[in-house]
């Protein structure tokens, strides 16, 4: 195990920020922190990383318990803070070299890892900028880079693609699943489900500082009753239609609004066929037809009665 | 030592900012203390300044000729039409500070030792006046004296008398400042000077470097790294002292206090904007109480006592010390010969 959280308990007076919180992540996995705004993934982080005292629990790190000075747990730990932590003082370069030099001694090899985290995530025209003068996506490249240069084995993501536009949102992605592709164990917060569910190999949700589900995807999407939804642009449906639709065998909603049909089946063959045979028998006029499998999003509605964005 | 390094990087981006104070007070400094040094030697030296005066005389006689000849040596006439307006207008728009105007009979009745008077206009408060007036009483008194104690003197050898007495003159001694002797060299008024713009360029420097790594986020940051907090307050004193330091080689005692007012400043302030509006005020303050911009003998024993409190009134106390005591030349072979002997020893 390259992190093993045990009943970890944060407070801030009235608020409980964690909840005896426990989790562990193997070596090689990307391992996502999901959940709304406020559920405690920051606090989980800067926990681990013991930059904040916690009231109870324990936190090993490659095997050792991790302390505020427990620095060769450290030497191999890369963070990419949640704001951008950069000097402004500073160039693009000299940034990266800076942050580098607090792991690495050796001048060449500091040199040579700069250099390769440059490359990385695509800033070589930019080394002689200073932070003031880079966009937001250039900025959080900046940021990543600084945080894995010495080429650590655990890297900590919290939310690093925050207001930040798709192109380097996706290429910010590909650069995280490369890092791992290396060798790197990478622990990833945020609360884009389509981030968490598109990279990492194994997800923890998380609401109001308790994990409410730990898995991979499909072992999350396997938790909860929803198979598949159904979605029909259709014209005139009567009460009376939904009612009998709705005692349909596997079927577990059915709603209709603004001349859509949202249609929530069970898990199992065939619920396409049975709502369209219904449809036809009917008589209703129908035109576009979607069928979407369960997304995070369904599974932490399931689990928290409320949508992963509210 | 990458602290130590990031530091000196900060340092050397801030330059420029700190340049700007340094040149700008530098100038100013220049100016003003080259400006009261001139100051200085006019109030070291005396000068004797004419005033103004219409010369008005409604007769002639040797008595008035005398008179106007006197009063010459200390009055520019100047001629005006004898007419109240043209009169008024010039006291007005001060073409001449004061007015004399002898009356018809003043020398007769002067010399029968009656009781006769002048007319004099005047602008109001003028000092040049009572210097005006100083003359008149002395040379009437003196004539008055020589009247009445000699019986039937006449008005030619009363104003030889009179011409040879007030000839006599007495040599001046000008003493500034009560007990203080007014040796101030150009040197001593530009280190006071000097005092605020360092003051705002260590403020500016140390003040820069105190927000940055007290970034909430960079020290989270930091404090990530496997470099110790005992190291990084090391490295960060260190350079701390280098900076400061290389000031007081400059400055000597008065840079470390500044340092110590930049420090809590750096502490306390939030934003960029405010560094340099505070180290405007806390610098401006003190070098106004403290005898920087004004000397510290025109201040009051209150205000002295309350500058004794910040670092720039013992900076200036001191420098207006060593002003007295040497010339900065022997500084200077001072400073070589400490160089030479520390080679020395090295060798």
């Amino acid at each position: 195990m390259i992190i093993n959280a045990r009943n970890l308990v944060k407070r801030y007076g009235d608020l409980v920020a964690l909840d005896h919180l426990s989790f562990s992540v193997k070596e090689g996995e990307i391992f996502g922190l999901l959940g709304p705004n406020g559920s405690g993934k920051t606090t989980a982080i800067n926990c681990i990383l013991s930059l904040l005292k916690y009231d109870n629990g324990e936190v090993e790190i490659f095997g050792e318990t991790m302390t505020p000075d427990a620095y060769h747990i450290k030497r191999n730990i890369g963070i990419v803070m949640q704001n951008v932590a950069v000097y402004n003082e500073l160039t693009v370069y000299e940034n990266i070299d800076y942050f580098c030099g607090l792991y690495v001694r050796d001048k060449n090899l500091k040199k040579r890892l700069v250099d390769e985290a440059v490359e990385f995530v695509g800033l070589n025209e930019f080394t002689r900028f200073y932070p003031k003068k880079l966009s937001g996506g250039l900025l959080r490249r900046l940021n990543i880079a600084c945080g894995f240069a010495h080429r650590p084995k655990l890297i900590i993501m919290d939310e690093p693609t925050v207001a930040i536009d798709p192109q380097s949102r996706n290429r910010i992605l590909e650069g995280i699943l490369e890092l791992n592709r290396e060798g790197a164990t990478i622990i990833y917060t945020s609360h884009y489900m389509e981030e968490v569910e598109k990279i990492c190999s194994r997800i923890m949700i998380l609401d109001k500082g308790k994990a409410i589900a730990t898995g991979t995807k499909d072992e999350l999407k396997a938790m909860i009753t929803l198979g598949e939804k159904i979605t029909v642009e259709s014209y005139g449906v009567t009460e009376e239609q939904l009612k009998r639709m709705r005692s349909l065998p596997n079927i577990v909603s059915v709603d209709y609004r603004d001349q859509v049909l949202e249609v929530k089946s069970g898990k199992g063959k065939n619920n396409l066929e049975t709502v369209l045979d219904f449809i036809k028998k009917e008589g209703i006029q129908f035109g576009k037809i979607y069928c979407e499998l369960p997304t995070l999003n369904d599974v932490f509605l399931e689990l928290t009665g409320k949508e992963l964005r509210d | 030592m990458q602290v130590f390094k990031l530091y000196m990087k900060i340092i050397r981006r801030n330059i420029p900012i700190m340049l700007v104070y340094v040149i700008t007070f530098l100038v100013v400094a220049l100016i003003m203390s080259s400006s009261m040094v001139k100051e200085q030697k006019k109030v070291a030296s005396f000068e004797r300044t004419k005033s103004k005066v219409a010369f008005i005389a409604e007769e002639n006689s040797p008595l008035i000729d005398g008179f106007r000849e006197e009063l010459g040596k200390i009055a520019n006439f100047i001629e005006l039409p004898d007419e109240t307006e043209a009169l008024q207008d010039a006291l007005y728009f001060r073409k001449v500070s004061y007015i004399l105007r002898i009356p018809k009979g003043f020398t007769e009745g002067f010399m029968k030792g009656e009781n006769v008077q002048m007319e004099k206009t005047v602008v109001p408060d003028s000092f040049s006046n009572a210097y005006i007036d100083l003359c008149i009483d002395k040379y009437f008194n003196t004539a008055r004296l020589y009247i009445n104690q000699m019986k039937g003197i006449t008005q030619e050898s009363l104003v030889q008398s009179l011409r040879l007495d007030l000839s006599e003159s007495a040599s001046v001694e000008v003493k500034t400042y009560g007990d203080e002797p007014a040796d101030y060299r150009y040197g001593n008024y530009f280190f006071n000077y000097l005092s605020y713009s360092l003051f705002a360029v260590i403020i500016q420097g140390m003040g820069v470097l105190m927000l940055v790594f007290n970034n909430q986020d960079l020290k989270r940051r930091n404090t990530c790294s496997p470099v110790s907090i005992n190291s990084i307050n090391l490295q960060f004193l260190l350079a701390n002292l280098v900076f400061t330091i290389s000031s007081w080689l400059i400055m000597v005692i008065f840079t470390i206090c500044c340092s110590s007012v930049s420090f809590l400043i750096g502490n306390l302030v939030r934003g960029y904007e405010a560094i340099s509006a505070i180290s405007n005020v806390v610098t401006i303050g003190p070098c106004f109480i403290s005898g920087a911009f004004v000397p510290q003998e025109l201040l009051g024993e209150s205000v002295l006592r309350i500058a004794s409190f910040t670092p720039t009134y013992w900076y200036v106390k001191a420098n207006n010390q060593i002003a007295q005591l040497t010339r900065f030349g022997l500084l200077a072979f001072f400073a070589v010969s400490l160089v030479v002997v520390k080679k020395r020893r090295f060798e």
